[in-house]
C-alpha cells in the first residue's frame, strides 16, 4: 500500500474514533440532567427565561437520545460550542479556546523542546554507558520524573525560586510582569495578548523589547516544570531504542570499518534510535496537555489548562464541556500526524496490520 | 508504559507457577527490594491506621481528628526546637489538624482508592482482551476501536467533566475512572493472548473437547498475567497521583476531616509562601515516595518476569 492510501484509511479510522469520543462527551453532560447541556449553551448575555425554549427546541431536547445526539454534533460542526463565563472570560467557548490554546501550544512547545534537549543527550549516554553509575543515576532521574507529583514540583519551584522565601530568581505567576497589565492596549488584564495571542510572539509583533524578555522570564517556570514531567518518558525510550540499535548489525560493521565511536553514535545510531521517540511524542503530548491544566493553575498561567480549572471551580458546564472536546479532539490529531509520520519514516507500517 | 509487543513467552512455560524464582529475581534488584519494603510500609499504615491506631501513636478516635483551634496557624514539627520532643514528627497544618495523623489517614484512602481503580478496571480490561483476542475478527475490530476511543480522552479532564456532570465524589470518580481504564488492560491481555493462543497446548485442550470459556480462563489467562502485574503496579502510582492532582484543583470538597495527600499539599501551598514549608514538604514528599516504590517495584516486576527484557 503506498502512502496516500494509508493516509486515507488512516483518516477513515478517525471518523469512529471522534464520533465515540463525543458521544461519551454528550452522554457523559447528558447524564447532568437536560439542564447541563441547556447550561451549557446558555448565552450570559440573553434572559433565561427567553432562551430556554429556544434552545429545548434546537437541541430536540424533548426527543431521544440518538436524536439529541445528532443536533450536538450538529451544532459542534457549525462551530457552535456553548458559552462560557468564568472570571477570566465570558463569551463563545470557540473564542475562549482561540484566546486561551495558543498559551497552551506554546508552553507545550517549549518544554517539549527542553525535554528533547536534555532527554535525548541523556538518554544517549545511559544507553552507550549501559549498566555503569551513569545509567543508574539516568533510571533514578526517570523514575523521579515519572513519580513526582507535578502540582507539588510546580509548587516547590515556584515557592522557592519566585518567592523571597527561597532565592527569587524568576517571576512568581502570569505571561508577563504585572506593570504591563494596564496600559498596553494589546494586552488585556489577564495577561493574554492580541493579535496571535502568545506573548512572546506579539512582543516581537509590536517591537516591544522589554515585554518580550519578560514574557520569556515568566515561560521559563512553567516550562521547566512541564518538561521535567515528560522528561523521563523521552529519556527511558531513548535509552532502550538505542540499545537495541546499537546491537544491529549495521553498528557493528561501522565500529568494524574502523570508525571513531562519536561517529558511530551520531551518524549511525542517534537516527535511527530517534524513530520510536517520535512515535511517542503523541503520548507525550497527551500527558503534556495533562500537565498543562495543573502547571497552568499553579503559575496561573492563562492557557486552556487554566481556563478549564477555572470552568471547573465556577460551575461552568460550557466551559467544561467545551475543555474536554478540545482536548479530545488534540489527541486524535495528535495520534493522526504521528501515525502519518511513522508510516512515512519507516514504510513497514504501510504494509502491516 | 508497556506495550504488548514487549512480551513474549517461551512456548508454554507458565511463569507465573515459579513464584519462588520470580520473588528471587526481584529480591536481587536492590531499587524495587527497597520499592517492595516501602509499598509493604505503606499498605501496614493504612491497615494498622484502620484497625489499630493507637500503635501509630494516634490516640483519638479514628474518624476525628484533634483540631487545634487556638493555634490555626500552623505550628512546626516539635524536633525542630527540641529533638527529644516527638510529639508533633510533621508539625500541624490548618485547620490546627496535626499534619502526621492527617498523613496516615490520606494514604488509606489514597491506597484504597487507586486499588478500587485499578482493580475494577483490570477485571473489565481482562475479560475484554481476552474475548478480543480469543474470537478475533468483529469483537475484536470493536473492542480495538473503543480502546482507541478511550484512549482519546485525557483521563485528567475526564474526571474533571464527571465530577463536574455527576457529582463530586470519590464514589463517582472511582466508578468513571473504572469505566475508562480497562483499555491499557485489554490491548496487554489481548497481544498476550494472541500468541500464547497459538500454541500446542491450547491446540491440544481445544482438540480434547474443553469449552471456550474454559479454555480462555484456565489455560490462557494465567499465561497472560506477567504483563498485567506489571501494569498494575505502575498503574497503582499513576492512579494516586491523579487524586492528588485533582483534589489539588479542588475537585473534591475541601474536608478536612476526610484529607487526602493533594489537598493537604494544596493547603500547606498556601502556607510554604510565607514560611511554613513543612505543610507543603511532607504531603508531597509522602505521595512521591509511594509513587515512586510502586513504579520502582513494578520495573523489578517486569524484570523478574521476563529477564530477557532486562537490557
Amino acid at each position: 500500500m503506498n502512502l496516500v492510501g494509508y493516509v486515507i484509511r488512516r483518516l477513515i479510522l478517525v471518523i469512529p474514533t471522534i464520533i465515540g469520543a463525543t458521544l461519551i462527551v454528550f452522554l457523559l453532560t447528558r447524564a447532568g440532567g437536560t439542564n447541563m447541556i441547556i447550561a451549557a449553551y446558555l448565552n450570559p448575555r440573553i434572559p433565561y427565561a427567553v432562551q430556554k425554549a429556544a434552545l429545548v427546541a434546537e437541541f430536540h431536547l424533548n426527543q431521544p437520545l440518538y436524536i439529541q445526539y445528532f443536533y450536538f454534533m450538529n451544532g459542534l460542526l457549525h462551530g457552535n460550542w456553548g458559552y462560557t463565563r468564568t472570571g477570566i472570560f465570558s463569551g463563545p467557548v470557540t473564542t475562549a479556546i482561540g484566546i486561551y490554546f495558543p498559551n497552551t501550544i506554546q508552553l507545550a512547545i517549549v518544554a517539549f523542546i527542553i525535554a528533547m534537549i536534555i532527554g535525548i543527550p541523556l538518554g544517549t549516554i545511559a544507553a552507550v554507558r549501559k549498566d555503569t553509575w551513569v545509567d543508574q543515576i539516568t533510571r533514578v532521574i526517570a523514575f523521579i520524573g515519572i513519580s513526582l507529583p507535578i502540582f507539588w514540583l510546580a509548587q516547590l519551584l515556584q515557592t522557592y525560586l519566585g518567592t523571597p522565601q527561597g532565592i527569587k530568581i524568576f517571576p512568581l505567576q502570569g505571561t508577563v510582569s504585572s506593570i504591563y497589565l494596564s496600559g498596553i492596549p494589546w494586552i488585556n488584564n489577564y495577561g493574554v495578548s492580541s493579535p496571535t495571542h502568545i506573548m512572546i510572539i506579539d512582543s516581537l509583533i509590536h517591537g516591544n523589547l522589554p515585554i518580550f524578555f519578560s514574557a520569556v522570564d515568566h515561560v521559563i517556570l512553567p516550562a521547566i516544570t512541564l518538561a521535567f514531567f515528560t522528561l523521563a518518558g523521552i529519556m527511558r525510550y531513548m535509552r532502550n531504542s538505542t540499545v537495541e540499535v546499537l546491537n544491529q548489525d549495521y553498528v557493528k560493521f561501522a565500529r568494524a570499518k574502523g570508525l571513531a565511536e562519536p561517529r558511530v553514535i551520531k551518524k549511525y545510531a542517534r537516527r535511527n534510535a530517534l524513530i520510536p521517540v517520535v512515535t511517542i511524542s503523541g503520548l507525550t503530548l497527551a500527558s503534556l496537555l495533562g500537565g498543562a491544566v495543573i502547571t497552568e493553575t499553579v503559575y496561573g498561567y492563562p492557557g486552556i489548562g487554566y481556563w478549564t480549572v477555572q470552568a471547573m471551580q465556577n460551575f461552568d458546564a460550557g466551559g467544561i464541556l467545551g475543555a474536554t472536546l478540545l482536548f479530545s479532539f488534540t489527541i486524535i490529531a495528535a495520534n493522526l500526524v504521528v501515525d502519518i509520520i511513522y508510516a512515512y519514516i519507516d514504510p513497514r507500517i504501510r504494509l502491516g496490520e | 508504559m508497556v506495550g504488548a509487543n514487549g512480551w513474549y513467552l517461551k512456548s508454554g512455560s507458565p511463569r507465573l507457577n515459579n513464584f519462588k524464582t520470580t520473588f528471587k529475581l526481584l529480591l536481587r534488584n536492590p531499587g524495587s527490594a527497597i520499592g517492595l519494603i516501602v509499598v509493604i510500609l505503606y499498605v501496614a499504615v493504612a491497615v494498622i491506621d484502620q484497625v489499630y491506631p493507637r500503635l501509630l501513636g494516634i490516640t483519638t478516635d479514628i474518624n476525628t481528628m484533634t483540631t487545634n483551634f487556638t493555634h490555626p496557624v500552623p505550628v512546626p514539627p516539635s524536633w525542630l526546637h527540641n529533638f527529644s520532643n516527638w510529639s508533633l514528627p510533621f508539625g500541624t497544618t490548618f485547620p490546627g489538624i496535626d499534619l502526621f495523623q492527617a498523613i496516615i489517614k490520606s494514604i488509606r484512602i489514597d491506597l484504597s482508592f487507586s486499588v478500587a481503580v485499578v482493580a475494577g478496571g483490570c477485571i473489565i480490561g481482562i475479560i475484554l482482551g481476552l474475548y478480543s483476542a480469543f474470537f478475533g475478527k468483529w469483537l475484536d475490530q470493536l473492542i480495538m476501536r473503543l480502546t482507541d476511543i478511550f484512549f482519546s480522552i485525557p483521563f485528567l479532564v475526564l474526571a474533571i467533566a464527571a465530577g463536574f456532570f455527576l457529582g463530586r465524589s470519590l464514589e463517582i470518580l472511582a466508578i468513571v475512572l473504572i469505566l475508562v481504564w480497562w483499555p491499557t488492560y485489554a490491548r496487554v491481555v489481548r497481544g498476550q493472548t494472541l500468541s500464547v493462543k497459538e500454541m500446542s497446548y491450547v491446540e491440544a485442550a481445544k482438540s480434547s473437547g474443553v469449552n471456550n470459556f474454559r479454555i480462555m480462563f484456565k489455560h490462557i489467562l494465567p499465561n497472560t498475567m506477567a504483563p498485567v502485574i506489571v501494569q498494575v503496579s505502575f498503574d497503582l502510582a499513576t492512579m494516586i497521583l491523579l487524586l492528588a492532582m485533582l483534589d489539588f484543583i479542588g475537585f473534591t470538597p475541601a474536608n478536612a476531616y476526610l484529607p487526602e495527600l493533594g489537598y493537604l499539599a494544596s493547603v500547606g501551598y498556601g502556607y510554604a509562601a510565607i514560611g511554613d514549608w513543612w505543610t507543603l514538604v511532607f504531603p508531597g514528599l509522602t505521595i512521591l515516595l509511594l509513587a515512586l516504590s510502586m513504579n520502582l517495584l513494578g520495573d523489578g516486576l517486569r524484570d523478574a518476569f521476563d529477564p530477557r527484557l532486562r537490557r
